[in-house]
């Protein structure tokens, strides 16, 4: 039942963003047969370090999406602060919501059952123009971005360069 | 409009009998590995990243889902008869069609009633504008129900 359920939103998602491409990322399966798996291609947002990149990541959607979030991993080499070394990307949005009983003020940045493909990749999209430091899934990306703004740009540039030729 | 306040199912009123009563045959105070996950138990929330059979929640967290149940079923539903402006339930991103059984949240925002009671056990909240559904229920019902 859940199941069915997850499998069908995620098909009239893919059909939807098939039917209207959103600007800065593509969207698809990784394997035609499972709904479950997804690979993105994002463009590197205009005027960011990112600019010109193109980075590949997945998405898995658990059964029970959306009431769970998927996991989102980059798979090209991505240096950011919310990004991890094995890129897992950590953004709060794509965290279950907290006890409500004590944290609802802060419900809006937490996952909740709209998000789509779409919604979560804008965020991610926003994420790489925009770093959150305050809780680094990458530390030394996040004192780089503090501390050495130049290394920090040097290795986003390698990135790029490297996502290029991918 | 149909009438929501069915009484509690053989499920619910197992969570309300207390800690002692071990479900098929487990000892409920030994914490060995889970049990292999089965489709058909179900399976509780007590706190967002927490899953568990029922069997194996505390006497706490089980008044918790107990009480979030009563609060579930104590708002309003119907069913969808083309009337309302509301077309779309955001959550499964379908239309409604005639006889769907829909939630009215106090906010006003409507749902597919099973997509929305699910998630309303885990966050008591209207995912579309994130108001508090328990905070809004206390003043908008209390008394007029
Ligand atoms: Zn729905
Ligand atoms: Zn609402």
């Amino acid at each position: 039942m859940a199941q069915e359920r997850s499998a069908l939103l995620l098909h009239r998602q893919l059909g939807e963003l098939m039917k209207n491409p959103v600007e800065g990322f593509s969207a698809g399966l990784i394997d035609d047969d499972d709904i479950y798996k997804w690979e993105v291609l994002i463009i590197g947002p205009p005027d960011t370090l990112f600019e010109g990149g193109f980075f590949k990541a997945h998405l898995y959607f658990p059964k029970d999406y959306p009431l769970k979030p998927p996991k989102m991993k980059f798979i090209s080499d991505v240096w950011h602060p919310n990004i991890d070394k094995n890129g897992d990307v950590c953004i709060s949005i794509l965290h279950e919501p907290g006890d409500d009983k004590y944290g609802y003020e802060k419900a809006n940045e937490r996952w909740l059952p709209i998000h789509t493909v779409e919604t979560i990749l804008l965020s991610v999209i926003s994420m790489l123009a925009d770093p959150n430091d305050e809780s680094p899934a990458n530390v030394d990306a996040a004192k780089d971005w503090r501390e050495n703004p130049a290394e920090f740009k040097k290795k986003v540039a390698r990135c790029v360069r490297k996502s290029q030729e991918e | 409009m149909g009438n929501c306040l069915k009484s509690p199912t053989a499920d619910d009123i197992s969570l309300l009998r207390g800690g002692d009563s071990p479900v098929d045959g487990q000892d409920p105070t030994l914490l060995g590995p889970p049990p292999p996950y089965q489709e058909s138990a179900p399976v509780y929330h007590p706190a967002p990243n927490i899953s568990r059979p029922a069997h194996l929640l505390t006497e706490e967290e089980q008044i918790k889902i107990a009480q979030r149940i009563g609060l579930i079923q104590h708002l309003p539903c119907g069913e969808y008869d083309g009337s309302k402006k509301a077309r779309e339930c955001v959550i499964c991103m379908g239309e409604f069609s005639i006889g769907d059984k829909l939630r009215y949240l106090p906010c006003m925002h409507i749902y597919h009633k099973d997509c929305i009671d699910d998630w309303l056990m885990r966050s008591f909240t209207c995912p579309s504008c994130m108001e508090p559904v328990d905070a809004a229920l206390l003043t908008t019902f209390d008394g007029s129900n």
